[in-house]
């Protein structure tokens, strides 16, 4: 008989096929779809804990992104029978996106998936964004916390400029801005003055989750 | 080529090449002075490949794409349709800042080409991003999850027959086209005739004719400008370039988050396709140095970085056909010239493998203390200058970090100074600081 813990060897240890299936019989044998979804989670947990020690990597960022969408797809009407949703609090809110100029998009969709699999509410806005749609978006949203990704150099000056215009909607308090892509670091995070700079997907949702905790 | 070629080690013939190369044989010189110029630009660059101790001094190589058409005024868009602006701006940029290799300005494509083409595979100023911005890549799924036998069968049918359909919608009639094998006999010839004969299949031909023509037009306007930069002592930092198979793969065909799932998915067709792409990689850029008369090849490094991939995968998918890459080039007495984009601070002592012959690895975000320790002596480093403090530092921190950096990464030969970035900004006064400290700090 399958049981969750197999399902949570199989997610991490990437079986793909296997996690499926395990998936598909826990439900038909009776699992609580809930139960079927929190293993689903702890997998999650544990493969960004490998992607921290740098045993894991993007090949298994994606891969647990593609099985939990896949679960997901199944466990998720059931959930809806069961409960009227997941019934779980989610931590805060996130704006994320390309600014404009750039139409760059991988980097910022692992996190994004990264951040709604880690429990955060996150509103993807696209890319070549500007400045003004951002901050509208935020507002909207009620964000805490405005993502910003950028691959190339002439993202400094757009990122900047959100900075700059939630500043002076009297916002820069109240909303963390965090910026990502292969081409920040220190220099960039001042220039822009943002709070935190990230170069991997991981360490952009552990940011956030510090500081929405 | 050179008397003897057939019995060189591949170091033997890269360095013939180098030497040829450096010579500036038939490049027309405005002067004595300035042909003097070349070739002591050229020697810093040789010197450095060849790991030579105690050089003269550092050679200063900032990679450039727009940036010196920025810097003239241009934005991206005039860049794109005026190979005049571009051919001046890349002339003044050599002339201006001074440093020891230009740019390869060809690296800006031509816009009515890619109009001609309906080109999927970028957008560019005025074609989905800015006029004032530069090009950007436009990663999808190219190749599907069951072209991998295509592709391992027949890398060439698959490119004209499938791939080049689908990123060029001018041409897109080809996928209609019939294999060209059936042209071996007199009787079987009409089919691929026939289906090149379609309507549409004509039109695309017309496309193909046009967009070439227009691209020879460019070449011949844009080429003079060329010929005066090496003619006023500067040479090129590239003949050619060519790519790591596994990011012809990524970047190109099937793009990252599919090709990430196949290291799962399907592992070995991965393998089979990545070594597949071995000699056709080669080809590239070995017909790219000889036409040019230029022995370096620039090879983007992308999906081998730090981050992307754990050691075992890197060294089972990345590395052995990189490598083959680069011992095919030397082979044909190329150098293979590495541009590690990310961090590679975790693949360092694979590249040490490399040592028996020259290339060149130019770091981006690579630890350059650790690439000076683990590499040095062994293959020519250079780069690990960041790009951010260029455009956002001042001349005086730009000053102090290049000598910081040259202090670190310079040793005793074998590292070239650079951005860790092909630039498609700048400014001038940074620009100016990096290129003068280089003068005046990277002196051995």
């Amino acid at each position: 008989m399958a049981d969750l813990k197999e399902l949570v060897s199989a997610v991490v240890e990437m079986r793909e096929d296997e996690a499926m299936a395990l998936t598909k019989k826990l439900l038909a044998d009776g699992t609580p779809p809930l139960a079927v979804f929190d293993a689903y989670q702890a997998a999650l947990e544990e493969i960004g804990k490998r992607f921290e020690q740098q045993l894991y990597f993007i090949p298994e960022l994606i891969m647990s992104g593609e099985m939990m969408k896949a679960a997901s797809e199944i466990i998720k009407p059931l959930l809806a029978d069961q409960s009227g949703g997941q019934g779980k609090q989610r931590l805060g809110k996130v704006v994320i996106a390309t600014v404009e100029g750039d139409i760059h998009d991988i980097g910022k969709n692992i996190v994004a998936m990264m951040m709604d699999l880690g429990g955060l509410e996150v509103r993807d806005l696209g890319v070549d964004v500007p400045a003004d749609r951002i901050i509208a978006e935020a507002k909207d949203f009620g964000a805490d916390i405005i993502g910003l990704s950028g691959l190339l150099t002439l993202a400094f000056d757009p990122m900047k400029q959100v900075v700059e215009k939630l500043q002076a909607e009297g916002l820069r308090d109240k909303i963390k801005v965090i910026i990502g892509g292969g081409q920040m670091d220190e220099q960039v995070c001042k220039y822009v003055g943002a709070d935190a700079f990230v170069t991997d997907a991981v360490a952009g949702v552990n940011y956030c989750k510090g500081w929405l905790a | 080529m050179t008397d003897g070629w057939d019995k060189m080690t591949p170091a033997q013939r890269q360095d013939a090449f180098l030497a040829q190369w450096a010579s500036g044989e038939g490049v027309p010189f405005v002067d004595e002075k300035a042909k003097a110029g070349y070739q002591a630009r050229a020697k810093l660059m040789c010197d450095a490949f060849q790991l030579v101790k105690s050089p003269q001094r550092v050679p200063i190589v900032p990679l450039t794409t727009f940036a010196p058409t920025m810097l003239a005024g241009y934005g991206g868009k005039q860049a794109m349709y005026d190979p005049h602006a571009v051919g001046k701006a890349f002339l003044d940029f050599a002339l201006k800042y001074d440093a020891d290799a230009a740019g390869a300005a060809p690296m800006i494509m031509y816009g009515p080409t890619l109009e001609a083409l309906g080109y999927q595979l970028y957008k560019w100023p005025g074609h989905g991003v800015p006029e004032h911005l530069s090009y950007q890549f436009v990663e999808k799924e190219y190749m599907k999850a069951d072209e991998y036998d295509h592709l391992i069968t027949d890398p060439t049918d698959f490119w004209l027959r499938s791939w080049i359909p689908k990123t060029h919608a001018a041409l897109a009639a080809l996928a209609d086209m019939a294999p060209i094998y059936g042209t071996m006999e007199l009787p079987m010839s009409s089919s691929w005739l026939i289906s090149l004969g379609t309507p549409p299949a004509q039109e695309a031909l017309k496309a193909l004719m046009e967009a070439s023509r227009l691209c020879f037009e460019w070449i011949n306007a844009l080429g003079p400008y060329l010929g005066q930069i090496m003619g006023h002592g500067y040479p090129f930092y590239a003949g050619g370039a060519t790519k790591a198979p596994f990011d012809v793969l990524s970047d190109s065909f099937r793009g990252t988050t599919p090709l990430m799932m196949d290291l799962y998915r399907r592992p070995q067709k991965v393998l089979e396709a990545v070594e597949r792409l071995v000699r056709p990689m080669i080809t590239t850029g070995v017909s790219g140095a000889v036409a040019n008369n230029n022995p370096m090849v620039f090879i983007p490094l992308h999906k081998g970085a730090d981050g992307f991939m754990s050691d075992e995968q890197f060294q089972k998918y990345y590395w052995p056909t990189l490598k083959a890459v680069m011992y095919g080039l030397a082979e044909h007495g190329c150098v293979p010239c590495c541009f590690v984009e990310g961090g590679y601070n975790q693949r360092l002592e694979y590249l040490a493998e490399t040592s028996d012959i020259r290339c060149l690895y130019l770091f981006d975000r690579t630890d350059m203390a650790k690439a000076r320790q683990i590499l040095g002596g062994k293959v020519c480093i250079g780069g690990g200058f960041s790009v951010s403090l260029l455009l956002t530092g001042t001349p005086e921190q730009v000053r102090e970090e290049t000598k910081k950096l040259l202090d670190v990464a310079a040793g005793d030969g074998g590292y070239m100074l650079s951005i860790g970035c092909a630039l498609d900004e700048a400014k001038d006064a940074t620009m100016k600081a990096f290129v003068d400290a280089g003068m005046e700090f990277g002196k051995y």
